[in-house]
């Protein structure tokens, strides 16, 4: 079967050998290769030498030839490198992709994770961006409180598949939240442009309105709801529902928002079962046309 | 001609949480693939029956599982490469579906690409969704839809210096639900009503990227149109349990139509000893309505109402959003970047009210409203890697932040009368890490954060707060092993008013994968939070008034768990089995009141304060091969959901058994 495959570019500069050579000792990472994104530097036989194939990742490899092997022979070995090394290697061809724009700043940059932690170039079992594993099961190596919260009763669907972390996340990092104060939460993707990646699924909460309950758009849609999952249906971070509303709305006072939100109606008779159901009446909480108290 | 290719399918230890039984991981043993002219082709299809015993409460079963009876084709994988690259019309497909034919979440993923002509990504999703919704509106919110989801991309000349973007999304949503409304006078009860959805969204993207002099410029414009006509009625006269008012007849027509166009621009150089991107996106919303209701029926004092209630307006959303972020590398051993970050959006509109008893026009008001946030934040954050097992990390966040609102309303003929507020609050947030590698195998993690903030918009937001997250790993090659800690502390309290937040996750998890023929994996999570907030409401102790200085108080603490092992029985038998648990024990105590108090107001918030529930679901699948590219399947998923003191005194456990069986084709 190798012999069917087009044989690699020629090496231009002195240095670099072509993946020709490399295939007489890797065969086990030859065989596949052509169904490696990375192929298409070799498919295309217009990209220069150093970014061609092998060495378009691991560098010239004359020195390794001559020495007979060895992965100290190997400029960029992955294995040997350290985080920013090997994301200055991945940087040289992804650099300007416009998801990895803030990869630099991104938590786990920050935190020291690299490409290859998440990315298996030789060995994916995941055909689509060389995943070294599926998505959730890679995330969750590391964010283990978020393999819990997917397990609970109420849950958005990542573990039955039909959602990825990356549908709200990016991993490569984000810009800063165009909601909160532009600092939390960290590598959160933004949707649709600019606004928070609730609403790239949930269409119907992002407005415009004329009245908005203003936490929705100021702080986000976590005031009130836990995304990844929660014991509480409706992902609600409460129980039920009136001791979401009272903890904000409690200011007895005209809006001064420096103390609190403004109480709820003194014909609200808390004893009464009918107001600790403050949705039934404020059916639009997210936000209304029609009315500012979100009644219809 | 037959190509072997070696895949281990243990590579690393997998960490696989509560995944349903089904569809079953490919364990066919190493995919061959088919050569056919100048493709390689693999393809893989599990093609089965579910089944689902559910007893109990079946509304919160399918809200929280779903699964039903029937064939489905669980799942399929299908891959087709050229091996030089050079295809005729593609070089590569790829094809992965999740739970076609009527399962509640569905999934189709499919890439075609030709080398340096175009590559084109599609994604198409459904989601069945119930929820019976209890805890929102004593189930009067209950909502059966199903969501379908689509998103299209093709870029042209994807390996050229100029790329042509172009792309489509659509996402609808449709089924019954109910909602409910609150008529005729502010004082009288809420009337269930049915609500038939349908909303409908479309995007559509055109955009290109154009790399010059060592720099790319992306450009996109988006067209974004949503339409909501959702049409609510009520047949029949119904009474209300809390007054005497009565709903005879109730339609409401409510078209409502918006579009976003919106504009990206993102400039972007990434050099050796530097890199900056700049982004700039403006959306511009807009959202134009009318409302229609038409009701009839008693109000609370015993009058006849006839009344029909009209409501027309349009809302804005400009939207500009700024970023400039500029790295620096002064060193192979350091990195900084500072980023800043402007928003700014000023959502207004106004709505006209008409309402009309009996063909009598009693009100004409014009409402209005702006909500005005703008928000400059700059970040500066820097790596430093002292040796090569020890690093450290440093930030400076700062955020700057004005939200304006006005309210008001107008009647014909009179000044308009309105509210105009305004609030400027500033954030102070430090940050710090170090990260250990003191052995290849073992990294440590620290990080800690502090965050200061004037003005809180809403009592619970994160004012004060300080975050720890500690994490540690050892992984070699068959063996992970990782424990966290993570906790957040936030208090928000002002003069008026207090809360404080305290959250705290102790975790760890293990993977062992001593050979291909097993393997284990296990996990532990305990999710603490307790917060405790001042709330003000009225009640009536006697007479309805203003009862002050109590506590919301709420406490969680949820033990998650997972233990799972799969045994290679023999060549021929696989079997996995798995157990999770999901529970939270609340605060320990045993009854929702567990003190007898006669005190209404004690009686209304001490059983609110904790809800202990749990959630586990053991399950078991085998796999047999029956020929190197045909196996059989079998699964069961045994589900638990038990509440231990219900919500508004109803328990809505239920349990489920269910399972599948299936044959998986592969090559």
């Amino acid at each position: 079967m190798a012999q069917q495959q087009s044989q690699p570019a020629a090496p231009a500069a002195s240095a670099f050998v072509g993946s020709a050579v490399c295939k007489g000792c890797h065969p086990d990472v030859w065989l596949n290769f052509y169904k490696n994104p990375h192929y298409k530097s070799i498919a295309s036989g217009t990209e220069p030498p150093e970014r061609t194939g092998c060495e378009g990742c691991h560098g010239p490899g004359k020195q390794h030839v001559e020495a007979r092997g060895g992965k100290t022979t190997i400029p960029h070995a992955f294995s040997l490198m350290d985080t920013k090394q090997t994301l200055d290697t991945c940087l040289n061809c992804h650099g300007k992709d416009f998801g990895k724009v803030n990869i630099r700043r991104s938590s786990h940059t920050m935190a020291d994770v690299a490409c290859t932690a998440c990315h298996s170039i030789h060995k994916s079992t995941v055909p689509i961006h060389l995943l070294a594993r599926k998505q959730s099961e890679l995330c969750y190596t590391c964010h283990i409180d978020v393999r819990a919260q997917f397990s609970m009763p109420f849950k958005h669907r990542v573990n039955e598949g039909v959602i990825q972390c990356a549908d709200c996340h990016n991993p490569h990092g984000s810009f800063a939240p165009t909601w909160r104060m532009g600092d939390r939460p960290h590598m959160v993707q933004q949707a649709l442009g600019n606004e928070i990646p609730c609403v790239k699924c949930h269409t119907d909460k992002r407005g415009p309105w004329v009245f908005e309950h203003s936490p929705v758009r100021v702080e986000g849609c976590e005031t009130c709801h836990q995304p990844h999952g929660s014991m509480n249906a409706k992902l609600l971070r409460r129980p039920v529902v009136f001791t979401l509303c009272l903890e904000c709305h409690n200011d007895p006072a005209p809006p001064d928002r420096g103390s609190g939100v403004i109480a709820q109606s003194a014909t609200h008779n808390m004893l009464d079962p009918r107001y600790r159901q403050c949705t039934a009446c404020h059916v639009r909480i997210h936000g209304s046309n029609a009315d500012q108290n979100f009644l219809r | 001609m037959r190509t072997a290719i070696p895949i281990l399918l243990f590579l690393a230890p997998a960490l696989i949480a509560q995944q349903p039984v089904a569809p079953t991981p490919e364990q066919v043993g190493p995919a061959r693939g088919t050569n056919v002219d100048d493709y390689n082709i693999t393809d893989s299809v599990e093609l089965g029956y579910r089944f689902a015993d559910v007893a109990g409460n079946r509304g919160v079963y399918r809200s929280d599982v779903n699964y039903g009876n029937g064939i489905r084709l669980l799942g399929s994988s299908f891959t087709m490469n050229s091996k030089d690259g050079h295809g005729r019309f593609f070089d590569e497909i790829v094809l992965n579906t999740i739970g076609l034919g009527n399962d509640p979440y569905e999934s189709a993923r499919l890439r075609v690409q030709k080398n340096r002509l175009y590559d084109y990504n599609m994604l198409w999703r459904l989601n069945d969704y119930y929820n019976p919704a209890l805890n929102v509106a004593f189930g009067e919110h209950l909502m059966n839809t199903r969501r379908l989801l689509q998103d299209h991309d093709l870029v042209l000349l994807p390996q050229s210096k100029l790329q042509f973007h172009f792309g489509y999304a659509n996402n609808n949503q449709n089924g019954p639900a109910l909602t409910s409304i609150q008529t005729f006078d502010t004082r009288s009860g809420f009337f269930p009503l049915f609500a038939n959805i349908r909303r409908s969204f479309n995007e559509y993207r055109l955009g290109a990227d154009i790399n010059l002099a060592g720099f790319k410029l992306t450009l996109m414009h988006r067209w974004e149109y949503f339409k909501d006509d959702t049409p609510l009625r009520l047949d029949g006269s119904i009474t209300n349990p809390f007054d005497t008012t009565v709903l005879q007849s109730f339609t409401r027509a409510e078209p409502t139509h918006g579009r976003s166009p919106s504009w990206l621009g993102n400039l972007i150089a990434n050099k050796k000893w530097w890199a900056v991107n700049a982004r700039f996106v403006y959306t511009d919303g807009n959202l134009g309505f009318i409302q229609n209701d038409f009701s009839t029926g008693i109000d609370r004092i015993g009058n006849n109402i006839n009344r029909q209630v009209l409501i027309q307006g349009e809302a804005h959303r400009p939207f500009s959003t700024g970023d400039l972020a500029l790295s620096l590398f002064p060193g192979d051993r350091l990195t900084v970047v500072n980023n800043t970050s402007f928003y700014n959006q000023r959502i207004d509109g106004n709505s006209t009210f008409l309402q009309f008893d009996a063909l009598t026009q009693t009100a004409n008001v014009v409402d209005f409203q702006l909500l005005g946030v703008r928000t400059i934040a700059n970040a500066t954050d820097l790596h430093y890697k002292l040796s090569n097992w020890i690093s450290v990390y440093a930030g400076y966040h700062y955020s700057d932040r004005r939200i304006q609102t006005i309210g008001g309303f107008a009647v014909p003929g009179s000044p308009a009368d309105q509210t105009f507020a305004e609030i400027t609050n500033h954030q102070n947030v430090g940050a710090f890490g170090f990260r250990l590698r003191p052995i290849k195998p073992l990294t440590i993690n620290v990080d800690g954060e502090v965050g200061r903030m004037d003005v809180a918009y809403t009592p619970i937001t994160d004012k004060d707060y300080h975050a720890i997250t500690a994490r540690a790993q050892y992984k070699v090659k068959k063996l992970l092993f990782s424990a966290g800690y993570r906790e957040k502390y936030n208090n928000n309290s002002v003069t008026l008013t207090t809360f404080s937040s305290r959250s705290r996750d102790y975790m760890a998890n293990a993977g062992w994968n001593p050979n291909d023929r097993f393997s284990l994996d296990a996990s532990y999570s305990k999710i603490h939070l307790d917060t405790v907030g001042g709330i003000n409401f009225f009640a009536a102790v006697p007479r309805v008034t203003l009862v002050s200085g109590l506590d919301s108080i709420y406490v969680s603490n949820v033990h998650a768990a997972t233990l799972s092992a799969r045994f290679a029985v023999s060549k021929r038998v696989d079997l996995f089995a798995g157990y999770s648990i999901t529970k939270d024990t609340g605060d320990g105590r045993n009854s929702p009141l567990p003190l007898v108090t006669t005190d209404p107001i004690a009686q209304l918030l001490i059983p609110v304060q904790t809800f202990p529930l749990s959630f586990q679901s053991p399950m078991a699948r085998i796999s047999i091969k029956i020929t190197p590219k045909v196996r059989w399947n079998a699964g069961w998923q045994f589900y638990n959901y038990h509440e231990d003191f219900g919500l508004f005194g109803t328990y809505q456990n239920y349990h489920a058994n269910t399972g599948y069986t299936s044959v998986l084709w592969s090559f």
